[in-house]
């Protein structure tokens, strides 16, 4: 596995980005870039050296969890990541009702008026999930293998 | 369709349970499917605002007092119900069955902690390991097949894990190498070995099919190894914790006394929330090492649950 730390300076702008976004001041993660410009995060207490020295011995597949996409031109978290910032999301929040949710839930795009750019969607209490709005729908972005597959009832 | 035990299968559950009542009890059980336990996630979600949502729907009780991440939907469910509700896409809960919940509960992980799940897939332990690490400390959690590490991945992320690193290695093979290194050695080790699987027989009844006394001694083998190899990686005073979910003495009492009388350990006493029993000390006409009779062996007709045994052992001195 090719490591690809995030220097101090490349994660103080993506928390830049992510705070012009999201709210999100703080990424207390030790931060790396993968292939497809995906930010993994880990949160282990495992030193850089010594993680280098793990992939020297064994197939290293993956380190941490996935939390941001760098690939568009927003920095977009992904939809688990949703959860683990949920405290610190202040900005692009959109309420949903059930019924959409219903909807989002099996990937669906939704009708809803938004300003342009990523919004975060909210249900209740909870953060139900990530899309891009182009004012006139919100793209969902729930990753296929998580979208459910029952029939709203 | 209704399996049966193939005769020498029966006949050596009837070994082990010779009393009447008890086979009987065991035989009935394991043609019923199991109960509906799952665990809170509490990386993304308290478990008081957990048990509030659930209740709204499911009639969800919290059978164990020390362990209120455990809950047990005490109702009957459609199909995949369980599976399809928002709590479960947004990673709040993990379905898991009670007695495969056992192993992380032996281990007791502490945050700060570096561990080595060795055999992690499909992550069930691994995603429970980290919770009560609360993302600290490291796991290591490995597997072979590609196949396998993709699922333990995505349960990972669906369950909010950010402290582990995902290896892929044949077990021997990465303790070998990470014993001769400078790595640090792991202050706890799980390894819940490939089985024959004679514990999940009421979740998964092909098993009653596939079930071959040639793949026990096949396993048992490969299990001695895998320990071996393990506490080699292991630090003075550290812990691993053993685990299958078959009931072949061969793959659990004969493991643990091979790990007796080969290394520096003791097995520790286990305290655990299910109704469990004593290691046997002898089976086939071998005698085990007598403190085997602290390995756990779960029954599924004592608990209502899947078959299980759980056998943790403090490592005394290094191993090189």
């Amino acid at each position: 596995m090719k490591l690809h730390f995030l220097k101090s300076k490349e994660k103080r702008n993506l928390i830049e980005e992510l705070e012009k976004i999201y709210g999100i001041t703080e990424l207390p993660y030790l931060l790396l870039e993968t292939g497809k410009q995906k930010i993994r995060g880990f949160s282990g207490h495992l030193s850089k050296e010594e993680i280098v020295q793990l992939t020297r011995l064994t197939n290293v597949e993956i380190i941490g969890a996935y939390l941001i996409n760098k690939k568009d031109e927003e920095a977009r978290i992904s939809f688990d990541a949703i959860q683990l910032f949920k405290e610190k999301i202040t900005k692009n929040i959109i309420e949903i009702n059930n019924q959409q949710l219903q909807l989002w839930l099996r990937g669906y795009d939704l009708e809803i008026r938004a300003p342009r750019g990523i919004i975060i969607l909210k249900h209740q209490e909870d953060f139900v999930g990530i899309g891009k709005s182009n004012t006139e729908k919100i793209f969902n972005y729930v990753p296929k293998e998580r979208k459910l597959k029952t029939k709203i009832s | 369709m209704r399996y049966e035990m193939k005769p020498l299968f029966k006949q050596r559950m009837e070994t082990l349970l010779p009393d009447k009542e008890d086979f009987e009890k065991y035989n009935k059980i394991i043609h019923i499917g199991p109960e509906s336990f799952i665990r809170c996630n509490t990386i993304k979600i308290p478990i008081e605002k957990l048990l509030s949502k659930l209740k709204k729907k499911w009639n969800v009780v919290q059978p164990f007092s020390n362990y209120p991440e455990i809950m047990l939907v005490n109702q009957n469910l459609e199909p995949g119900e369980l599976g399809n509700s928002l709590e479960h896409t947004l990673g709040y809960y993990y379905i898991q069955e009670i007695s495969s919940m056992l192993p992380p509960l032996a281990l007791d992980p502490k945050p700060n902690e570096l561990i080595l799940d060795l055999c992690a897939s499909p992550g069930s332990k691994t995603s429970q390991i980290a919770m009560y690490m609360q993302n600290q400390g490291t796991i290591i959690a490995n597997d072979l097949n590609i196949g396998r590490i993709k699922i333990l991945s995505t349960n990972l992320e669906k369950c909010g894990v950010t402290n582990a690193i995902i290896t892929r290695k044949d077990a021997i093979g990465l303790c070998a190498s990470l014993s001769k290194s400078t790595f640090p050695k792991f202050d706890k080790i799980l390894v819940d070995a490939p089985c024959s699987g004679e514990g999940t027989l009421r979740s998964s009844p092909k098993t009653f099919l596939m079930w071959n006394p040639k793949l026990i001694k096949k396993f048992s083998r490969q299990q001695k190894t895998f320990v071996a190899f393990a506490l080699k990686c292991l630090k003075k005073g550290g812990t691993l914790v053993y685990s299958t979910c078959t009931h072949a003495p061969e793959e659990n009492e004969e493991v643990v006394d091979f790990a007796l009388k080969n290394f520096p350990v003791k097995i520790e006493k286990i305290s655990l929330p299910l109704k469990t029993r004593q290691g046997i000390t002898s089976w086939n006409n071998k005698s085990y090492h007598n403190d085997v009779k602290h390995s756990c062996r779960i029954y599924p007709q004592d608990n209502n649950s899947e078959g299980f045994f759980v056998a943790k052992m403090t490592l005394l001195e290094e191993v090189k």
